[in-house]
């Protein structure tokens, strides 16, 4: 229960703490989204209900703090936490490359949904303008992905022994890392 | 039963609709203000108020440290250019003070009717019984033993070895020079002797010679070194006593022996300056 009362503080302070990070680093010129790749964390990681509950919670913060218009973050959130979830069925999240690649893919469709939404429901134009900093933004976040997924299978191993397989996921088809 | 088994994916699915009517709402009215939101952003505020505190720090710090670095940077170059002003400076007082020097020494020129040759000062000489300077001219530029040798306040000694290229000037101090010299208030003649520390002293003048302090000491011309009317010096004291026959005569040479760069020669002399000989020197 304590979860779900202290996620929507914690998620404010990440939302916040990765925009202040953003414009020290990038003036604002790039958005570095750990909200993103927490999502993609817990759709490899976290049991569904708690995920969506975190997807949701983020990406309405995110659309708060952001200006964007309420519930798009939180939808798209919740859409990548879904495919994140299926996707964990069949592959396992100690494969860094697979992580990198499909936050990549995650963070892409992101800003392709971003961009559609703006285009068609604000006509904005000159969105191509806006394609170089999203295909950069894509790569730190997969980058980003990588090293959070390394750091946190390294505590998990630190605190628990060994990696926690969830028995959702031991699924008989997915692919191990080892393999 | 279904609800239970369904549960998760119920709830998901009517997460997806709450925010997709969430966003229909925001984008159909946009007001933007609804009390959820107004929570988060006043949430967001004391948050990103908490963060600022330390990225304002670290900013002033990193521009405090920029600026330092530029002042690092500023204050380094100004030291180099006031070195190097300052060298300038030196360099264009020396010449300036050089400039006087030969300006004062040329004056001798047209002070006196001889003939001169300058000599820059190479090296001195500073025995306990020998003062002496060295020249950079010798026999090469017509110099000769015996020549006088002159500043621009006057006689400082006369030339006593020379070799093709320098020579070597004994000064009026030296305790082996002698000269000619005379008083010029009352005309009263007598040998002036170099002293070491304690200048020159003039010899053999008569005690029946009036001889005051400050009366000043002239070459008399009479032997065939040193034409007549030179500046030597100044009496610095008079001493009387009861034996003796001739008066003890202390002069100060009006020449500073400790700080001469550049000298005149004396190389050529009108006739009616040597009182005891006929020919041009």
């Amino acid at each position: 229960m304590i979860y779900y009362l202290l996620l929507p503080f914690a998620g404010i302070v990440l939302v916040v703490f990765q925009n202040t990070l953003a414009n020290v680093l990038f003036s604002g010129w790039l958005t570095l989204e750990l909200s993103l790749v927490l999502v993609i964390y817990a759709g490899f990681r976290l049991d569904a209900l708690k995920g969506a509950v975190l997807a949701f919670v983020t990406g309405f913060a995110f659309d708060c703090v952001s200006g964007a218009p309420a519930g798009l973050f939180a939808i798209i959130y919740l859409l990548i936490f879904i495919f994140s979830f299926f996707v964990s069925l069949r592959f396992a999240a100690e494969k860094l490359a697979l992580i990198t690649v499909f936050s990549l893919a995650c963070s892409l469709i992101e800003s392709a949904l971003l961009l559609a939404v703006y285009y068609f429901v604000f006509k904005f134009e000159n969105l191509g303008d806006m394609l170089f900093a999203f295909i950069l933004q894509a790569l730190l976040v997969s980058f980003l992905s990588a090293g959070a997924f390394y750091m946190m299978h390294k505590m998990e191993r630190f605190f628990h022994g060994q990696t926690r397989q969830f028995p959702r996921r031991a699924a008989a088809g997915r692919i191990s890392a080892q393999a | 039963m279904f609800f239970k088994n369904y549960r998760t994916v119920i709830f998901i699915c009517a997460a997806v609709v709450a925010a997709l009517i969430l966003l229909s709402y925001s984008l159909k009215y946009a007001s933007g203000t609804g009390m959820v939101k107004k929570l988060v952003l006043e949430a967001a505020a004391s948050v990103q108020i908490f963060f600022n505190i330390p990225v304002e720090r670290t900013k002033s710090a990193w521009t405090r440290y920029i600026h330092l670095v530029g002042l690092e940077e500023d204050n380094r170059k100004l030291r180099q250019t006031v070195a190097e002003l300052q060298a300038q400076l030196i360099l264009y007082q020396e010449g300036r003070l050089e400039a006087d020097r030969l300006r004062q020494l040329l004056s001798l020129q047209q002070e006196y009717q001889h003939s001169f040759l300058a000599a820059r000062v190479i090296g001195k000489e500073q025995g306990a019984f020998s003062r002496s300077l060295w020249i950079n001219k010798g026999s090469a530029h017509g110099l000769k033993p015996g020549m006088p040798v002159m500043v621009s306040q006057g006689v400082i000694g006369r030339i006593t070895d020379i070799s093709w290229h320098n020579s070597k000037v004994m000064l009026l101090i030296d305790q082996s020079s002698n000269v000619d010299a005379l008083i010029q208030r009352t005309r009263a003649q007598g040998i002036v002797r170099g002293a070491g520390t304690r200048d020159c002293v003039m010899r053999y003048v008569s005690k029946t010679q009036d001889v005051r302090e400050g009366d000043l000491v002239l070459t008399s011309g009479l032997s065939n070194i040193f034409p007549r009317g030179l500046l030597i010096g100044r009496v610095s004291h008079v001493g009387r006593t009861d034996f003796g026959l001739f008066l003890q005569i202390n002069v100060v040479p009006f020449a500073d022996f400790a700080s001469i760069e550049e000298v005149m020669v004396v190389t050529g002399v009108p006739v009616q300056d040597l009182a005891g000989e006929k020919t041009v020197k």
